[in-house]
């Protein structure tokens, strides 16, 4: 099937209002799962619903509109990751596409895998645009690894993926469960619903 | 900094030049701002006057007290962070600017930090000054007249009007498993069991809303690539076309010149 062809398969109504309900489920997310005061953000769990059951472009422009929105909404700042969003929707789709969201255990390693690819796209905007430096806890790992002589790149990298394992792996079992959970005359509307479903 | 009650983005309603120009051409000059700034290799004097040029804009949009509350929110964490972490401990330091009983802060690093917090408070007041003088349905109306994506138009419009709904629904779903025994205290591995329970109605409920919400979007024709006639006028100059295409050459110019030099 040609490129053009899959894209419209893809970018159906059904797709583009799903979409639109990820990127608020992303916004809200963490303000839901706040009272349980867990080491998590669940920012991208939309995105990597959309990946899922989607495909990788469907996610990846979910992840970017997601930070373009949220910078309208609360800080311009947030506009500045939406390349990482980005990688997160497209990473999360591919994984599925080959086969990595069948099971809840191939779910946790789509989550390291995610994390890995959050921090390719993540560590040279902190390094470039803001020095290495969120203004958040997770300074002072950058700032204990500089300490030790580790040089500024490294300490970001660390810093980086291990801030974002707990919350990507979460986010992906998370989205395992929710596409299991989903009724299956929603998820069939969905173009890529089999790379989740397996086959019965 | 709370959003403003008539729309879910920080849009602050003044009456004022800036209020009035096209969103794109806003846009055309955070893309150029952005350019000059991390692309143009410019020394900190010149950012500075950017800057300056900047305070002006926001004080002829009657927006400077409100940009200076975000930015204060914003830069003051990464400023205190950025400058403690860097005049001591990074790593091109070798020349001392001041020491106190062995510790020593670094000129190098407390450079690197300032042109930094330079750099991005430049982009921060340019995003602002779009992100407060444009309504939501002005940016959506100027995509949707380019008659090009329609989905795209939607896509950031659908989101913001969803917000209010879904807050709303998050209490409810929160008080409602706490009613039925949801454990919010105790070990970690408890408060992770509670993820799912909390979660997934939301979830479910938004998804399952969707194939009503796609049929009735195709019923109005929603793929339609015809330009929609619309209440709402969005003013448009030919000097702002000409403006926002400058403004996009010099852009695209000066990262092709890095890139190849």
């Amino acid at each position: 099937m040609s490129l053009s062809k899959r894209l419209k398969e893809d970018f159906t109504t059904t797709t583009i209002v799903f979409m639109s309900v990820a990127i608020v489920i992303n916004i809200v997310a963490g303000q839901l799962v706040s009272l349980l005061k867990l080491p998590i953000y669940l920012d991208s769990i939309g995105t990597v619903l959309v990946g899922l059951l989607a495909g990788p472009w469907a996610g990846g422009v979910t992840g970017l509109l997601t930070n373009l929105i949220w910078g309208l909404i609360t800080s311009p700042v947030a506009a500045a990751f939406s390349p990482v969003a980005m990688a997160i929707g497209i990473t999360a789709g591919l994984c599925a596409k080959y086969g990595l969201f069948k099971t809840w255990w191939l779910a946790i390693i789509s989550g390291v895998i995610i994390t890995f690819f959050n921090a390719v796209v993540a560590v040279p905007i902190k390094l470039y645009m803001f020095g290495g430096i969120s203004g958040t806890g997770s300074d002072f790992l950058t700032s204990y690894l500089l300490a030790l002589g580790k040089g500024l790149f490294g300490s970001v990298v660390v810093t980086v993926f291990t801030s974002n394992l707990i919350d990507k792996v979460a986010t992906a079992l998370l989205a395992w469960c929710i596409v299991k959970a989903l009724p299956s005359r929603t998820t069939s509307r969905l173009p890529r619903s089999k790379n989740v479903i397996a086959a019965t | 900094m709370q959003a403003n009650n008539d729309t879910a983005t920080l849009f602050i309603n003044k009456d004022s030049w800036l209020h009035r120009l096209h969103p794109f051409t806003k846009l055309a000059y955070i893309l150029l701002t952005g350019t000059l700034v991390y692309a143009g290799s410019m020394d900190w004097e010149w950012i500075a006057i950017l800057i300056l040029f900047n305070i002006c804009i926001l004080i002829s949009g009657y927006l400077l007290k409100e940009t200076f509350r975000v930015v204060w929110r914003v830069m003051l964490p990464l400023t205190l962070f950025m400058v403690g972490i860097h005049s001591f401990l990074y790593p091109g330091n070798s020349t001392i600017l001041v020491s106190f009983s062995g510790v020593a802060i670094y000129q190098e690093g407390f450079f690197f930090a300032l042109t930094t917090l330079e750099r991005l408070l430049v982009v921060l007041m340019t995003s602002l000054v779009f992100v407060f003088s444009t309504h939501p349905a002005d940016l959506i109306m100027s995509i949707s007249q380019t008659g090009k994506s329609p989905s795209l138009a939607y896509l950031i419009g659908s989101p913001l009007l969803l917000l209010a709904g879904m807050r709303e629904r998050i209490k409810v779903i929160q008080a409602a498993q706490q009613a039925r025994g949801l454990h919010t205290g105790g070990n970690i591995f408890k408060r992770f069991y509670s993820l799912a329970p909390l979660i997934l109605p939301l979830v479910t409920g938004a998804i399952v809303e969707v194939e009503q919400r796609s049929i009735a979007l195709e019923v109005r024709g929603f793929k339609s690539t015809s330009v929609k006639t619309s209440i709402r006028i969005l003013p448009d100059s030919t000097m702002q076309r000409l403006a926002r295409w400058f403004m996009a050459m010099i852009a695209g110019g000066m990262v092709i010149s890095k890139l190849i030099g």
